[in-house]
């Protein structure tokens, strides 16, 4: 068992923010492009449906009480499979995180720092992530905790004021492009909210009881949820349709308009500072869980001895997509089209346990 | 041989050895033959002490006894045969006696020495750690104890540190004149009846091991050495000269006490104690320092203040194995978590009234002899940026103050930086007015705005040093001449950008008004670092250099407190974190420090508002 216990708030805090980072990035245009005029109400549904497949993963970690999604997998399919299905995840998490580097260095270049080399804003980035990593989880997860005030203060202060530029109208029509591309399209939109498996695999840092851990999921989905619906519609209400679909930051695209006055008419670069500060932690939350998964699978004492070669590793991979259209193409097919997937292996694995009737012993 | 007769007289009549005490007493006879002439000799050179027939001996006479026949080594060697004017008479060696023997080899350490019964080893004793007569500021002085028979004794203190008038009041005249001549003596608990008959002393202390006796001796106090008793009396008599309760100097307050410690520590702790008239307040002390063996106080209210958190302060202070422990500064270096952290673990302050507060708290407070300091641990960044002052006023009055510390907090780290990057990154969020008069003004200079800002916020910080290292009327005067007119003449030169004067005068202004001086020196630090990343990365390094802030924050420890408690992590507090609420509101102790006792006043703090006219018609 792990000595480093993670409070309720903290918890709640990092998988909001790991959640919640996509705003900053391109996930209002890609949901925008999916939904149309409807799209606000995307990740409403697909929100509701997360919280309804997070319960059932909760199913299968009350079966194995305090043992993370690592340990689970490995009980399940046996020590050769459980492993080769962990080093899978490891990948998954690396190359998500490798591109959300990519992904963030390039919407900084585009935003406020136009004619600094990519490489030196990776570099930051990384040596940002790498340092908090290795302070670890706690640290990471009080950060978050104080920061997510300020980090929600900011996005929602972005959204009221630029109440003069809501127009209802552009939300019509209101279900876009019919009743079955939304309920297709929320189905996908699950992956919005993939993340929450984190929680899954980081269990062991947790003190307290089921109820609590299903808590938490339930509220940084539905906290995120919210966040998403009423992001996208002001997002809507502001751009219309055909343009929302066009910019690659959508929120620089926001502050960009805001006008507080002749004195206060260009506050993006104040707002996109947020945003750094949102990535860096998002980045270190990634690097975390990769390294935390590895380090179960592979038994080890302890992940520092990774982080440094994990950086090197993920400062290549950011750099393997040649240009950024690219980058952003496998970012949204990985994050967005096929982000579900990250909800379908524990429920795989709930199946299995349901069918070997594993784990009932410990119930019990 | 007269010397060896008495010797053994004493030795065989009068050693009462199945005493159950094990208290040695030897009558010694009036006259000492033993070098008694060249006390009186010294006693006529020196005019001291006239009237009086006991030797009067300080250092000068231990000086000539050291040489004389009184030495017992030198003693030893005339029983060897050695040195003696009989050498050629003896044919046979004699044993030597224990304590002669004993005198022989004194060990160097005087943790294993324990006070004789003989007076005259317990002389070669003190000659020997004192390294007598080398050393002038201790003084020996023989004496004899009224009694009958007259009972001979001798006293060590040090000159200076002891204070004279008591030890000719309160020790050598109760000592030699005021005793009652039918005074029957306990013989066989002489130190015991000494302290408790005849010394009028307020703290009177009885000792048998030389080391406890020296550690008394080296803080001002006097030891009585007593023939025939093998334990010590130790008088306190610490005189030394102290500066007086004055008023603080760096944590000035408008409203409330105006004491401050000062380098005497009996003198802190009375001030600590006279706010605190509770028994339960304990002060234990810890020496430190192989060299200095400085005494530090850790205070406490045993029944608040948890015991985990007092075991590890003291583990901590004990611990410590060094040569010289000089001030508070130094034993916080020695005790905190992070030593290199920018940021201080441990709180110091010059006021009671504040350490007074953290006490009742649950807090610990150490507090090191000869620093006007008191440290207070743990601590959190919230504690830091508190001032006493902030209690003492009005609500309204005591937030605006702490919101006014804060946004200097974030003005004294952030402003240089933020300027850096919006003029070389970002300068479509400045005004067209105000951008057009920053490009105006830094037309005329040839240097690069980061190079400006460096150069600028180092001469403040040479302005600043110097203004505390040379004497205060001038020192004033250099901050007017360096803030003023260097900084209008360069602008005028068009060296520096009038603008970024500004920037740097704000920042400095509110570097001041950070109420603690160690983490106000961590966030003047701290600008450079965030003025570095706006350099190479404008908002991007400022995001980057405040998440580096952050982390450092939350994963240090104060004594295994969060330092960033109650905020990260969360944990139950009242109303006074950044901003406080009443004082009636402050119903219990803060959680983090898990103290014994957690309610701090009841729910209805002010009982008069039970009994009010409107509280009746609800």
């Amino acid at each position: 068992m792990n000595k480093v216990r993670i409070g309720y708030s903290e918890m709640t805090a990092f998988i909001i923010i790991m959640i919640v980072m996509k705003i900053f990035i391109g996930y209002p245009r890609i949901i925008t492009q999916q939904g149309a005029t409807a799209a606000w109400l995307l990740p409403l549904f697909s929100g509701l449906l997360a919280i309804g497949l997070w319960l059932l993963i909760m199913r299968l970690l009350e079966r194995f009480p305090g043992e993370s999604l690592t340990k689970i997998t490995e009980l399940l399919l046996g020590p050769v499979l459980g492993v080769a299905v962990n080093i899978v995840v490891v990948t998954f998490f690396c190359i998500k995180t490798a591109l959300l580097l990519r992904v963030f260095c390039e919407a900084t270049t585009l935003t406020i720092l136009t004619e600094t080399p990519l490489s030196a804003i990776a570099l930051l980035y990384l040596f940002g992530a790498t340092l908090t990593v290795y302070h670890g989880i706690e640290a990471i997860s009080r950060s978050a905790s104080i920061a997510l005030p300020y980090i929600l203060f900011s996005i929602l202060t972005v959204l009221v004021v630029l109440y003069p530029y809501y127009d209802f109208k552009k939300l019509l029509p209101i279900m876009g492009l019919g009743g079955w591309p939304l309920l297709k399209n929320s189905l996908v939109g699950i992956s919005s909210f993939g993340e929450v498996i984190a929680l899954a695999y980081l269990i062991s840092f947790l003190p307290f009881d089921k109820r609590k851990i299903r808590k938490i999921g339930v509220k940084s989905i539905s906290i995120s949820m919210f966040l998403f619906t009423i992001f996208i519609a002001v997002y809507l209400m502001v751009f219309v349709y055909p343009t929302s679909t066009e910019t690659f930051v959508p929120i620089y695209q926001l502050t960009r308009s805001i006008f507080l006055g002749h004195y206060l008419q260009r506050v993006e670069a104040f707002f996109i500072t947020f945003a750094a500060f949102t990535a860096f932690l998002r980045l270190a939350m990634g690097l975390f869980v990769t390294l935390h998964v590895l380090k179960d699978t592979l038994k080890l004492p302890s992940y520092h001895p990774l982080l440094a070669v994990f950086s090197l590793l993920f400062f290549t991979f950011a750099f393997t997509p040649k240009d950024m259209v690219q980058s952003v193409y496998v970012e949204s097919l990985l994050g967005m089209n096929y982000g579900w997937i990250a909800f379908v292996l524990p429920l795989l694995l709930y199946l299995i346990a349901l069918l070997r009737k594993k784990g009932e012993n410990r119930v019990k | 041989m007269a010397k060896g007769f008495w010797q053994k007289f004493r030795e065989k009549i009068f050693n009462f050895e199945d005493i159950q005490h094990q208290e040695r007493f030897i009558l010694t006879p009036m006259t000492d033959e033993t070098g008694n002439g060249k006390q009186k000799e010294n006693n006529a050179q020196k005019g001291k002490e006239t009237g009086e027939e006991q030797g009067d001996s300080t250092q000068e006479n231990s000086k000539q006894e050291n040489g004389g026949q009184n030495s017992g080594q030198e003693n030893g060697r005339k029983e060897n045969g050695k040195d003696s004017p009989e050498k050629g008479k003896r044919k046979i060696k004699k044993p030597l006696s224990l304590q002669k023997a004993a005198l022989k080899e004194i060990p160097d350490d005087p943790e294993q020495l324990r006070v004789s019964a003989d007076l005259e080893t317990n002389r070669e004793y003190i000659n020997k750690l004192y390294v007598l007569p080398k050393n002038k500021d201790i003084i020996v002085r023989d004496f004899y104890i009224a009694l009958d028979p007259p009972l001979k004794a001798f006293m060590v203190f040090i000159d200076g540190l002891a204070a004279n008038e008591i030890i000719n009041n309160a020790i050598l005249k109760s000592l030699m004149v005021l005793i009652e001549e039918e005074t029957k003596v306990d013989y066989a608990h002489l130190a015991e009846y000494i302290k408790e008959h005849l010394l009028p002393g307020h703290d009177v202390a009885v000792l048998e091991n030389y080391r406890s006796i020296l550690d008394m001796v080296n803080y001002g106090n006097t030891a009585i050495f007593v023939e025939g008793s093998d334990r010590s009396l130790v008088i306190e008599t610490k005189g030394w000269d102290r500066r007086t309760v004055s008023e603080p100097e760096t944590e000035q307050v408008i409203l409330g006490p105006q004491e401050a410690f000062n380098e005497t520590l009996r003198s802190n702790t009375g001030l600590i104690r006279k706010a605190i008239r509770n028994e339960k307040l304990i002060t234990e002390m810890v020496k430190v320092g192989s060299q200095t063996n400085i005494d530090v106080a850790i205070m406490y209210l045993d029944d608040i203040a948890n015991p985990k958190l007092v075991e590890e302060v003291k583990r901590r202070v004990e611990s410590i194995k060094t040569d010289y422990m000089g001030a508070a500064g130094v034993l916080e270096q020695f005790i905190e978590d992070a030593p290199y952290s920018l940021t201080p673990q441990v709180l110091t302050t010059e006021r009671p009234d504040r350490t007074v507060s953290f006490l009742v708290e649950g807090h610990v407070a150490i507090i090191v002899d000869g620093g006007a300091r008191a440290l207070i641990v743990p601590i959190t960044l919230f504690s830091l940026l508190h001032t006493p002052e902030d209690y003492y006023l009005r609500i309204p009055y005591g937030n605006f103050v702490r919101i006014l510390r804060v946004v200097a907090l974030f003005i004294t780290i952030l402003t240089p930086g933020t300027y850096i990057a919006i003029v070389n990154f970002h300068q479509e969020m400045v005004p067209t007015e105000l951008l057009l008069a920053i490009a105006a003004s830094h037309a005329t200079v040839p240097f690069p705005t980061v190079f400006e800002l460096f150069v600028m916020e180092f001469s403040f910080e040479l302005i600043r040093e110097a203004g505390v290292r040379v004497p205060g009327v001038i020192g004033n005067t250099i901050g007017i001449v360096g803030a003023l007119i260097l900084g209008q003449a360069a602008a005028q030169a068009g060296i520096i950008s009038p603008i970024l004067i500004i920037v740097v005068a704000i920042t400095g202004l509110a570097s001041f008004a950070i109420p603690n001086y160690s983490i106000s020196f961590a966030l003047r630090l701290m600008r450079f670092i965030f003025a570095i990343f706006a350099a190479f990365f404008g908002f991007l390094g400022i995001a980057g250099g405040l998440l580096f802030f952050l982390i450092s924050l939350v994963s240090m420890k104060s004594f295994g407190v969060p330092f960033l408690a109650p905020v990260g992590p969360r944990t139950r507090t009242e109303p006074d974190v950044v901003l406080r609420g009443p004082v009636w509101s402050m119903e219990k102790r803060v959680d983090y420090l898990n103290p014994l006792d957690k309610k701090r006043q009841p729910n209805i703090s002010r009982g008069w508002i039970k009994n009010s006219q409107r509280r009746r018609k609800k």
